[in-house]
């Protein structure tokens, strides 16, 4: 019992984590707090699965479309739709929210709603840890955490783009005063955030079947995730990954499972009342954001 | 190589630059003086470019207002309208006033966020620069800048500014704040980076430290220009001595 706890925790956690990055990346970098994410990470699983089973193209080919879709699409999002209302966190809200359910419910209206849609594991089989059984696709999970993790960082300080989104992140205006420019950086970072949604959704959607559902979900978790762990904060979102992800996996098994949902939204009601910057958070403004 | 004509600058009504024009000549260190909320800062942010990118913003959603009248030059042509990051390809960069670096990331990543423009391979040759000029920072290379002191900050504030391979450096109160001690050590290293081929335009408050240096002066008051002279001339006006050295 102990040890599936600390194995299905992790897995969960890194599973939480995967998903919460690319929404706390972007609003880090730029301040928008992307809501249309949940819809971006539902259109990579459909997208995939369409690039799969309408034109019969390779896993590998079908991802990498999928990722650079889904990034150009985030790139797109900053220019045509938020440009308008930069600046005012509300209306930053609203229209990304509209867009994500605008996007969910136009799969719900092409009829996307039955058993056939799932992504294919990238290996099929299992093996045992601790005694645990664990399938592959799962330790694949926590291996594209990692990897993503590293690739932030690498990306973050090693390269002139990544740098700038850093110099922006901390002081706009002396970023911008060394000729980095605020807008090309937020469409980036829309960009970046939208490709790491497809890139978790690629992973993660071959546990489960692909429903609209999950991409109102996963927006909970990306919030639930970023407010416990202090939105702009690569740490914090790890630490908060952890916290949320074992506290579901232990209340899924001595509770039940249906109370799962509900550590999110009571651990979002706790953090706001007691700790509104997050954990590890500095925006003070974060509660009049999300 | 600046020219500056007839500028005026408002936001909503108030009027924060009155009728302004001036000139900075190649090679020159130029003071602009005058006390809190003379304009100095509104004056560099228009010359940076930075005022194009707040109106931007504030258009955007439907804040205040800001409205920029007259005519910038840099080398001949008109910059008036373009925005900050064309101004730092041309050359034209600001150090902001108090010293607002990057806090979370180190001295050295501080200046590579800056080389962000730069396609050159002369990067390197930059670095070396810098930390010629302010050796302190090669020591402090590896230090989280919001871990450094005011001064240093003020030196890597510079140091950033001076990354972007500038033509005509803005410098907004660098002195502010700073030890005696610092503030002479900075005078020096202004100096040095001038001798490199820099021209510089400095905002200053308190001027005493800073006038033997300046080749010509501005004196500004609500926005608009009161006196102009050489750093010598200014240093024997009484008016000037009366109101920014306290004697």
């Amino acid at each position: 019992m102990t040890t599936s706890i600390l194995v299905y925790g992790l897995v969960n956690s890194v599973i939480l984590a995967l998903i919460a990055m690319g929404f706390s990346l972007t609003f880090g970098i730029s301040g928008v707090a992307n809501f249309a994410y949940g819809g971006f990470y539902l259109l990579s699983g459909y997208l995939t699965w369409m690039l799969l089973n309408y034109l019969g193209l390779p896993f590998a080919l079908a991802m990498l479309i999928t990722v650079a879709v889904a990034g150009l699409l985030g790139f797109l999002t900053y220019w045509v739709i938020l440009l308008r209302v930069r600046g005012i966190a509300l209306s930053e809200v609203i229209a990304t929210f509209a867009l994500g359910a605008g996007m969910l419910e136009f799969f719900r209206w092409m009829g996307f709603v039955t058993y056939e849609f799932t992504l294919p594991c990238f290996m099929k089989g299992r093996v045992e840890i601790f005694g645990v059984p664990l399938d592959y696709q799962r330790l694949f999970i926590i291996g594209i955490g990692l990897a993503l993790v590293i690739f932030l960082y690498f990306f973050t300080h090693h390269t002139r783009i990544g740098l700038s989104f850093r110099g922006i992140a901390q002081n706009e205006r002396t970023a911008i005063s060394l000729g980095i420019e605020s807008d090309w950086t937020a469409a980036l970072s829309l960009a970046l955030g939208s490709a790491m949604a497809a890139v978790a959704a690629i992973a993660i959607l071959p546990l489960g079947i692909i429903s609209i559902n999950v991409g109102y979900d996963v927006l909970l978790i990306a919030v639930a995730v970023g407010i416990i762990g202090g939105l702009e904060s690569v740490p914090g979102i790890l630490i908060g990954s952890l916290i949320l992800g074992y506290a579901q996996v232990i209340t899924g098994m001595y509770l039940a499972p249906e109370w799962m949902m509900v550590v999110y939204l009571a651990a979002i009601v706790l953090v706001l009342a007691i700790k509104p910057s997050g954990l590890f958070g500095k925006f003070k403004e974060l509660e009049e954001r999300v | 190589m600046l020219e500056i004509k007839n500028l005026m600058v408002f936001f909503e009504n108030a009027l924060a630059i009155n009728d302004l024009s001036l000139e900075v000549h190649r090679g020159k260190i130029v003071g602009v003086l005058g006390s809190n909320s003379a304009g100095k800062t509104t004056l560099m942010n228009t010359i940076s470019g930075l005022i194009i990118d707040m109106k931007k913003k504030e258009d955007r959603k439907g804040g205040e207002r800001i409205t920029v009248l007259g005519e910038i030059r840099f080398e001949g042509e008109d910059i008036t309208d373009t925005k900050p990051s064309e101004r730092v390809k041309k050359g034209i960069v600001l150090s902001r006033e108090r010293h607002p670096v990057f806090p979370d990331s180190t001295v050295e990543e501080n200046l590579k966020i800056a080389t962000y423009l730069r396609k050159d391979p002369q990067i390197k040759k930059s670095f070396e620069f810098v930390y010629t000029v302010f050796p302190r920072l090669k020591e402090l290379r590896k230090r989280k800048a919001g871990f450094c002191s005011g001064g240093e900050q003020q030196m890597l504030a510079i140091g950033m500014a001076l990354m972007t391979k500038p033509r005509l450096l803005l410098m907004d109160e660098p002195l502010l704040g700073l030890s005696p001690a610092m503030q002479q050590d900075l005078i020096r290293a202004i100096k040095e980076i001038r001798e490199e081929g820099v021209t510089i335009l400095v905002t200053e408050q308190f001027a005493r430290p800073l006038l033997p240096i300046i080749d010509r002066g501005y004196v500004i008051e609500n926005g608009t220009l009161i006196l102009t002279g050489t750093g010598k001339e200014l240093m024997d006006n009484p008016e000037v001595k009366a109101a920014y050295f306290g004697l």
